[in-house]
């Protein structure tokens, strides 16, 4: 008898409470307007802004939080690259609550540093917006972004160029303006 | 000395009446276009499963087993889904102590396993969920295409608690799916 009672206790010692034990049965649902949006030639330096919109379809409030997400490599628009940077992506509002079958929007503002390194580029960032809840399962959404930045690149290569074009051409000029000048 | 300064001079101009032509065709209007105002939506069924009790070491799955929950396409485009987890933390006080989520499904000393499995996904039965965020449908390998507007999965989840834990703590975690146009 005592073993048993030993057993049993050594049982209910193990034992833990997971996951909430009382709740009411609920579904999650949200949807985000434009699903893709692409920003084509927008020079470093530039500031580039559009609205999302979060339309919450569930008969409760929820707070939703927006941020930027790098994609995986496999999943990105062909021929984009990951964007450099998240912090060049700011939202009116990170966290906005949106009452029960409402909508509202959200601006968000792309800007580009003034370095020409960023010029003529095509990034790709997804805009992850989660409606928190304490449920254990949740809902995120992407916004796919891409982003076109204009303007050629002053690699090494073209400055090279450019001064071989200079010197060629300075070259040439001499030659003719020397024979021209020559006197017979 | 005034032959090699015009020249210079021509040669300079020549070089830039190349290239600022070519400079000035890289600037332009910027357009943002939103690919025909498309709309992006999931829906979840189902967003809890309350356990109660857990022993340890001990293999919990929802009820029915990989048609607990539906998610449903909705809005106008087709989308790509994925699923993500995290630790489980005592809710009490979560800094204090966590369960860390396996990255294979397998259990140890504090660290669960968990699983999810789709209904008709036969190929890959029952996959683990880590903390990385790994592909729900469609996947790499498999032959299905994204999933369309109205489409529906049905899904099941399978809990592995860990060898030894903490008793008398109430562990919460939370389950991710997301998605993201086609």
């Amino acid at each position: 008898m005592a073993g048993r009672l030993k057993s049993a206790g050594l049982i209910a010692a193990f034992l833990v409470i997971f996951f909430p034990f009382l709740t009411v049965a609920e579904d999650l649902n949200f949807s985000l307007i434009p699903a893709e949006v692409h920003i084509d030639n927008l020079p470093p330096g530039e500031v580039a802004e559009f609205e999302l919109t979060i339309h919450n379809k569930d008969d409760l409030a929820h707070n939703f939080t927006i941020a930027t997400f790098p994609p995986p490599e496999d999943e990105r628009r062909e021929g984009s690259t990951e964007f450099p940077d998240g912090s060049w992506i700011s939202f009116s509002s990170p966290t906005i609550e949106v009452g029960p079958n409402s909508q509202a929007n959200v601006m968000v503002t792309v800007a580009i540093p003034q370095e020409q390194k960023w010029a003529g580029e095509d990034w790709e960032t997804w805009l992850g917006v989660t409606a928190e809840s304490s449920d254990l399962l949740g809902l995120k959404l992407h916004v796919r972004l891409l982003v076109s930045t204009s303007g050629i690149r002053f690699s090494a290569g073209f400055i090279v160029g450019i001064a071989a074009a200079i010197v060629l051409l300075g070259y040439a000029g001499y030659h003719y303006f020397k024979r021209r000048t020559k006197p017979e | 000395m005034r032959v090699v300064i015009t020249s210079i001079v021509i040669a300079i101009i020549l070089a830039l009446a190349v290239s600022l032509p070519a400079l000035a065709q890289e600037s332009g209007t910027i357009t943002i276009t939103m690919t025909g105002l498309s709309e992006i939506s999931i829906s979840l069924d189902k967003t809890q499963w309350p356990l109660g009790t857990v022993a340890p070491n001990t293999e919990y799955e929802t009820s029915p087993p990989i048609e607990w929950c539906t998610l449903t396409v909705q809005g106008n485009c087709n989308v790509n889904t994925f699923i993500v987890g995290e630790d489980a933390k005592w809710v009490s006080d979560p800094p204090a102590y966590k369960w860390t989520l396996s990255s294979d499904g397998t259990n140890g000393e504090h660290i669960y396993g968990l699983w999810f499995r789709i209904s008709g996904d036969t190929a890959r039965g029952y996959v683990p969920i880590t903390k990385t965020q790994n592909e729900f449908w469609p996947y790499s390998g498999g032959s299905a295409s994204s999933l369309a507007p109205e489409d529906t999965k049905q899904f099941g989840l399978r809990l592995l608690t860990p060898t030894y834990f903490f008793s008398g703590r109430q562990m919460q975690t939370q389950i991710t799916i997301s998605a993201v146009a086609a």
